[in-house]
């Protein structure tokens, strides 16, 4: 067996120390771009604000609440014809706020997910608007993790129900202001 | 650039972390490489391994060979080679446990709302279990009774598996894949592992060194909620049919992620059964409870040679040997 018998393992919890919240970047929006649409030549930012009627819908169509009116979509052009959309969203939970980007086709199709950012708060801070808005703007420049040392958590599963529901409201949102 | 820093360029190469939303769950999944182009290849490589398992064994997807078996009914029929080794392992596990890992329990799990009940499907008969599983050659699962069954309690573990294989068959130095706490690596250097605290999530602590295997997590903190005034969480005790909703987390270190993952739900089950059960599959298992004292707030064993150990909390650190 690879992993050290459990008496090595054990030490390691007398040195007990509670870890700061946890962050980590993944990729950045434009790197999600290049990784989703790799023969593109132009990304353009075209970001859709949407009319009360068209927030209605997607409300309606995703079945869940549309925070904002304005969301960033990216226009993607391949060889001069246009391929598809990039869009980001934001989702948060009980203790994550998650930044992430859908690819579609131009038929509404999504071609892929990748998460940019996720963070752990211990609860209070995730829901507070302010909170959320430090962290704006962070995703071009350098990578955002509070701890370096903390890369491996074990840690019981934390649900992608909001990541879900996200891309729903998406697919809400191309239909009524894409198409 | 410092001394370290370089050495570290020289011995990881190329380094990349990607997280995408699968299994229900975020998967992880990071590596380093000869070169960029490579090490994101093989991570892509990664990531089509945990879809493909994700498509196979998905309790939600109608057209999973999951559902397929749940719709079929008392019958045969022929199943992925991965659907099969991960049912192959499922009743091992039942065998050993004597039913304590029980991949049948979906009326129980669909009763308390952590698994949505499928129309149309026929009725599992009253008091079938995994016993009703029969595995035949060429891939064949043959149901002796009608029933529905899941494999959320193996199946990340062994996507986890699947996507560490195609991290290396790729040629990465070195993998991380971390399927929401089913966690998978291999490389160079040890690494340090973390839990989560049973009664605060956010707060981690350090649980063991990791160089190459796996370790899995389960604990209720993010699932358990009330139903009718009554605490439930989607760990069932299969004897009792009750669910498990201890303020405790339980990590096992075993050979493969799989096996961890499935031995979690023993552990959690019935910790005391659980020593025989870790013991022949070679495993190991750490249990925090919380405490209602506030410092220490929480309490650790670890299993070793059939008992639990109590880790006292004021160790000195032990030098590396």
């Amino acid at each position: 067996m690879n992993h050290p018998p459990v008496w090595l393992i054990a030490p390691a919890l007398a040195a007990l120390v509670a870890a700061p919240a946890y962050a980590v970047q993944y990729m950045t929006i434009e790197q999600a771009q290049k990784q989703f649409f790799p023969h593109a030549d132009t990304f353009t930012l075209s970001p859709v604000a949407l009319s009360p009627e068209q927030k209605a819908f997607v409300e309606k169509a995703a079945g869940v609440r549309m925070r904002y009116t304005r969301q960033p979509v990216w226009k993607v052009m391949a060889g001069g014809k246009h391929t598809g959309w990039v869009v980001q969203d934001e989702v948060f939970g009980k203790h994550e706020f998650i930044t992430y980007a859908v690819a579609l086709d131009l038929s509404g199709t999504v071609r892929g997910v990748e998460i940019l950012d996720y963070r752990e708060t211990h609860g209070r801070e995730v829901r507070n608007a302010n909170w959320r808005a430090q962290f704006e703007g962070k995703q071009h420049g350098a990578p955002l993790r509070l701890d370096n040392d903390i890369q491996n958590i074990s840690g019981a599963t934390l649900s992608s129900k909001h990541i879900s529901e996200g891309v729903r409201r998406i697919l809400a949102l191309h239909e009524t202001a894409l198409k | 650039m410092s001394h370290a820093a370089a050495l570290l360029t020289a011995s990881h190469g190329h380094a990349q972390k990607r997280a995408r939303p699968l299994l229900g769950t975020l998967v992880e999944i990071s590596g380093s490489g000869a070169s960029q182009h490579a090490i994101g290849s093989a991570i892509d490589q990664a990531f089509d391994a945990v879809a493909s398992i994700h498509a196979l064994m998905s309790y939600h997807d109608p057209a999973s060979d999951v559902s397929r078996l749940n719709r079929m009914g008392a019958g045969t029929m022929a199943v992925h080679p991965h659907t099969w080794q991960v049912l192959e392992m499922a009743r091992a596990l039942a065998t050993v446990s004597q039913g304590l890992f029980d991949i049948s329990i979906v009326p129980t799990l669909v009763h308390h709302g952590y698994l949505p009940r499928h129309t149309g499907f026929p009725q599992p008969a009253a008091g079938a279990n995994w016993q009703h599983i029969e595995l035949l050659p060429h891939h064949q699962v043959r149901l002796t009774q009608a029933l529905h069954l899941d494999l959320g309690g193996i199946a990340k573990g062994y996507a986890t598996d699947c996507a560490i294989r195609a991290l290396r068959e790729a040629g990465a130095v070195s993998g991380r894949v971390n399927a929401g706490g089913d966690l998978g690596l291999f490389g160079e250097m040890p690494e340090t592992i973390h839990v989560r605290h049973p009664n605060a999530p956010t707060q981690l602590l350090p649980l063991c060194q990791l160089q190459n295997g796996a370790v899995a997590t389960s604990s209720s903190y993010y699932t358990r909620r009330q139903v009718n005034g009554r605490m439930v969480s989607p760990l069932i005790n299969t004897r009792t049919g009750q669910p498990c909703t201890e303020s405790r987390s339980v990590s096992v270190l075993a050979d493969s992620c799989m096996l961890a993952d499935a031995l979690t739900k023993v552990v959690f089950a019935h910790p005391e059964q659980a020593l025989a059960v870790l013991t022949h599959f070679g495993a190991h298992a750490i249990i925090i409870d919380a405490l209602p004292e506030a410092s220490p707030n929480y309490r650790v064993r670890a299993s070793e040679a059939g008992h639990w150990r109590e880790i006292p909390m004021d160790l000195p650190e032990v030098p590396t040997p």
